[in-house]
């Protein structure tokens, strides 16, 4: 009798608690079906670009997905996690129409790989002017760890998260090569002369920060660069980057190898930043956005994470460099590659996998 | 055939043995390469627990992929050998090293290509992995001659 009552009361609690998350918002599926949805770039409330890893450049257009891709978009790389990956609009976007895309592109023979970046020109069905901007060196054999997200900086030069490439991960540490790094550049893919390398000789000019592993989400907020990034085994990261600053990777790490071994059994070191969190197991961190919106006053100036394992949105209260509140949120949605903010307050998430989807979540 | 089973055992958990030493050292020499302070405890202890998380925590059981590599290497050895004339020892010493570079180099096609067994990365890793193999199957061969002899 007693165990009934309890069964009940515990049962009426969770329902309520699951009502009372219901209450506040609800999914809006945008658009379904889709190839993989990898990056999200809202141009207004009805109007989103967003890429299909498998190298399709979509568009939602007047809240209606248009049936054909763009075109115009380069050859890409399809395979393992490379592909058509990140995408974000110039900041004079309204004036110029420009935009920027990440992606794996094949070498001539398609032995090796490696992440480019270029700009091009949005008209109504086509990419004009397509530029390549940045181009990873060296090359790669595996595809894997691209990083492959973007942001801009106040200044208007470009961040853009370049992965350690899995099988090359000690390379994270040199300054020779654009694995694991933030790259800064001009939007024309100069380099910008006070970036913090310029003046070493063999080190990568556009190298901006360094000791990453796979970098899927940036944010700029109020000048400050947030990034999260895969660990191995364990050891997911979301840090404050900074020019010249070293975070690490592989030398300091919260995570273990795949196969178990220890990478590495330091988690500091002095000249090594740490992350201002990890998450050991891991959530497989993916997009980010800072959300300012007032649709959901309770969540504004929080800062969003999608996550691929299990598959949610963790919310996050930070105060100065400390964490003080974490949520999760959309967990019934399966693996969630991006999510960004909508003008309108309302968040758009784009969920992984062959049938993607991109969803909006808005309030009741 | 209680013996054979014994000495088949021991040889699989040298190799397992070894491929850890292996991992653990090209980790260990990167790490000090790049001024971490490696100490001996450091390097013992990293290994211990890497004999332990490489076996029960990573993705795939080290001990099991190995047992499965050289039960099928032992076993096409013992059916060349009814036929061909040639020496145990060797004979099982070269399916060892076979059973290693074979596990080293297919493991990639199912991870996305990407090199799980990080040691095993370079071609001097393989060289490495690839003689520990020889070495527990040189080990294997050796204990079957010795009890063919007495």
């Amino acid at each position: 009798m007693i165990r009934k009552i309890l069964y009940s009361l515990i049962s009426i609690l969770f329902s309520f608690s699951v009502y009372t998350e219901q209450q506040e918002y609800e999914y809006e599926v945008i658009a379904d079906n889709l190839s993989h949805p990898w990056g999200i770039a809202v141009i207004d409330n009805d109007n989103i670009l967003f890429t299909e890893l498998s190298g399709q450049l979509r568009v939602i257009e007047d809240g209606v997905l248009n049936p054909e891709p763009i075109k115009g978009v380069p050859e890409v790389l399809f395979a393992g996690q490379g592909g058509l990956s990140g995408i974000i609009l110039d900041p004079n976007f309204d004036s110029n129409n420009k935009i920027y895309i990440s992606f794996s592109s094949p070498d001539e023979g398609r032995k090796t790989n490696t992440l480019e970046v270029i700009s091009s020109t949005l008209t109504s069905k086509s990419l004009e002017d397509v530029k390549t901007i940045f181009k990873a060196s060296p090359s790669r054999k595996t595809a894997a760890h691209y990083g492959a997200r973007m942001a801009f900086l106040d200044d208007g030069t470009l961040l853009i998260t370049s992965g350690d490439g899995f099988n090359y991960r000690e390379e994270a540490q040199y300054l020779d090569n654009h694995y694991g790094k933030i790259i800064r550049i001009n939007t024309d893919g100069s380099v910008p002369a006070d970036n913090p390398f310029v003046s070493i000789d063999q080190a990568k000019p556009e190298i901006w920060s360094y000791g990453h592993r796979n970098l899927q989400g940036i944010s700029v907020v109020n000048g400050v660069v947030y990034e999260n990034e895969h660990g191995p085994m364990g050891g997911d990261e979301l840090n404050i980057a900074e020019p010249s600053k070293n975070y690490g990777w592989p030398a300091i790490t919260y995570g273990k190898d795949y196969s178990g071994a220890t990478i590495s059994p330091f988690t500091e070191k002095e000249g090594m930043e740490q992350p201002i969190k990890y998450w050991v197991p891991s959530i497989a961190p993916s997009g980010m956005t800072y959300y300012e919106g007032n649709k959901f006053p309770e969540w504004t100036n929080s800062l969003f994470i999608s996550a691929l394992v299990p598959g949610d949105v963790r919310r996050l209260e930070i105060l100065g460099s400390k964490i003080t509140k974490e949520e999760i949120l959309f967990s019934d949605l399966g693996r969630i590659r991006d999510i960004a903010t909508s003008p309108d307050g309302s968040l758009i998430l784009a969920t992984d996998g062959p049938k993607g989807k991109l969803v909006r979540v808005t309030n009741k | 055939m209680i013996i054979n089973s014994f000495n088949l055992i021991l040889s699989i958990i040298i190799a397992t043995c070894l491929v850890i030493l292996q991992e653990t050292m090209s980790n260990i020499f990167w790490l000090i390469s790049v001024d971490m302070p490696v100490s001996i405890g450091i390097f013992i202890s990293t290994y211990v627990s890497n004999l332990f998380a490489m076996n029960l925590s990573g993705a795939v059981p080290l001990i099991a992929l190995i047992a499965i590599g050289f039960l099928i290497a032992y076993l096409v050895t013992r059916i060349i050998l009814v036929w061909v004339n040639i020496s145990r020892t060797y004979a099982y010493a070269f399916a060892g090293a076979t059973a290693i570079l074979a596990i080293v180099l297919l493991m990639p096609l199912a991870f996305y290509n990407l090199d799980i067994l990080a040691g095993g990365r370079s071609i001097f890793g393989k060289f490495v992995l690839t003689s520990f193999g020889l070495l527990s199957g040189y080990y294997f061969g050796k204990t079957l001659d010795r009890q063919r002899a007495s």
